[in-house]
């Protein structure tokens, strides 16, 4: 019986350590794992800001020159250009440091988008999908120290509490969404 | 008479002689400087998006072996290569890397892409500096893409689209599958593009025209598969059954450069099976527009006017 408290003491130590060191990350991942489950409805990484450009009058692929170039750029605030290209014949993209803004020559309409990074979240995304090459060994061994941790949970306690007690229906409980949507998915 | 021996220059000219020394062994370019015309090497880059399919890869990797020894018989082309986007090896920044490694002056950039969209008309171009799109360079960081400004000059060549090819591909595999073109109609599966989604609706728009015209077709209409329809395969279906009010049969062609078990198999195929009747009604081969006879004469033929051009110093449009 000895034997069995002391293996629970230190799973039970492994537990709270484990927990205390990969707490921030686990929270990291939580974020960025919300953020990019919704990627289809917003950047999760990226703020975008846009505003809408009206020129003066309708222009032809042929009227474009760089003093023209200038004076769109400054109807959105910008002083000079890097670059401009022709998307289409009936369309410009100008490019600048930090913004494009993209002109429909035919309707005279563009728009004009700032990139920025989405504070907090682009950096918990940047760990998320592994963009620095070595970090996805770390994340493989967080992966495993997770089920480390969810391990070493499950036997935190004896009695009513414990894995045997209800510990044993929470954990079937648990598999069930998981069974659903494998299900649904083949039909 | 004085010494005129001064220490200090004659060790600033050792000095200068032993970096000349290093330096000229270091510039991969030193033989091949774009401002000496005497020495140019020209290389082909195709480029191609890239997938983590090993099929996508392999056709590829199949089109350079195959228009390969057409494109080294071009005057002025002394080598072809073939870089992926992303996804997989070699990149188009290692490619680059290793053509100025080996001295090259000018490296004629193919794009093996469908039509113009966001990878052809910015990402592409920024990888090699010749443009500088603040999203596609944030984008890239954290898509783990590098960046890399080649010694060499580089010209960037026109998507597919301005091509004839499309048509003719389209109208070969749809025939393929057809029994009776009168009872059919045609389902265009493409990719898309969020940014350019103009241009690709007239791509396909014409390219259906072109097909029904010349094949006798009932009719067609389109689907997307990719970003645009958030990789599902609804896209697919509704399209489908668009056509299945009007014609017999539905014949369905991914409009895709390559092939990748995730969009011909894991997103058309699935938007085929979400049809009802489909085994009777639809008739879908998992294919790409790869293996052409006719897109490898387009790159020979791309490869050829970009050499001549180069040669003479003129600048294509």
């Amino acid at each position: 019986m000895a034997k069995f408290d002391k293996a629970r003491k230190i799973n039970n130590v492994l537990h709270r350590d484990l927990g205390y060191f990969f707490a921030a990350l686990i929270i990291a991942y939580s974020i960025s794992g919300i953020a990019l489950n919704h990627m289809d409805n917003w950047n999760p990484d990226f703020v975008i800001t846009k505003k809408e450009i009206a020129l003066d009058r309708r222009y032809d692929n042929n009227d474009i020159t760089p003093d023209r170039i200038e004076a769109f750029s400054a109807l959105a605030g910008e002083n000079g250009f890097r670059l401009y290209d022709f998307p289409s014949e009936r369309q410009v993209k100008i490019y600048y440091r930090n913004a494009t803004m993209q002109i429909d020559l035919a309707s005279g309409k563009g728009t004009y988008e700032k990139v920025s990074r989405r504070p907090l979240f682009y950096q918990v995304n940047v760990l998320h999908r592994n963009s620095v090459e070595w970090w996805k060994w770390v994340s493989d061994l967080f992966a495993l120290m997770l089920i480390a941790i969810t391990v070493t949970g499950m036997f935190m306690l004896r009695g009513n509490n414990g894995l045997k007690g209800r510990g044993k229906w929470l954990l079937a409980a648990g598999t069930i969404p998981p069974l659903i949507a494998v299900i649904a998915q083949q039909f | 008479m004085p010494c005129n021996f001064n220490f200090f220059r004659c060790m600033q000219f050792l000095m200068l002689l032993l970096i000349t020394a290093c330096t000229s062994g270091e510039n991969p370019a030193a033989d091949g400087n774009p401002e000496n015309e005497g020495t140019k090497k020209t290389a082909i880059l195709l480029i191609n998006h890239g997938s983590r399919s090993n099929e996508w890869k392999r056709q590829l990797l199949e089109l350079e072996r195959r228009v390969s020894s057409r494109v080294a018989a071009i005057e002025g082309i002394d080598t072809l290569a073939t870089a992926f986007m992303e996804h997989a090896e070699p990149s188009i920044a290692a490619s680059l890397r290793n053509l100025d490694r080996k001295g090259y002056t000018d490296i004629i950039v193919i794009p093996v892409f469908l039509s113009v969209g966001t990878h052809v008309f910015d990402d592409i171009p920024t990888i090699f500096g010749q443009k500088q799109n603040p999203t596609t360079i944030e984008q890239m960081k954290l898509d783990g893409i590098e960046h890399y400004i080649p010694l060499a000059r580089t010209h960037l060549s026109r998507p597919l689209e301005f091509s004839e090819l499309i048509g003719k591909n389209v109208l070969r595999r749809a025939q393929a599958l057809s029994a009776n073109p009168s009872e059919e109609g045609l389902v265009l599966v493409g990719y898309g593009s969020s940014g350019f989604q103009e241009n690709w609706e007239h791509l396909f728009r014409n390219t259906g025209k072109q097909v029904c015209k010349e094949g006798g077709f009932g009719g067609y209409t389109t689907a997307w598969c990719g970003h645009v329809a958030h990789y599902s395969p609804d896209s697919t279906a509704s399209a489908i059954r668009r056509i299945l009010k009007k014609h017999e049969r539905a014949i369905v062609i991914p409009l895709l450069v390559s092939f990748s078990e995730k969009f011909q198999i894991g997103i058309i195929g699935e938007g085929v099976n979400a049809v009802d009747d489909n085994e009777k009604r639809v008739r879908y081969k998992p294919d790409s527009i790869l293996p052409d006879g006719e897109l490898e004469a387009w790159i020979v033929k791309m490869a050829k006017t970009h050499a001549a051009a180069i040669q003479t110093g003129k600048t294509l449009q």
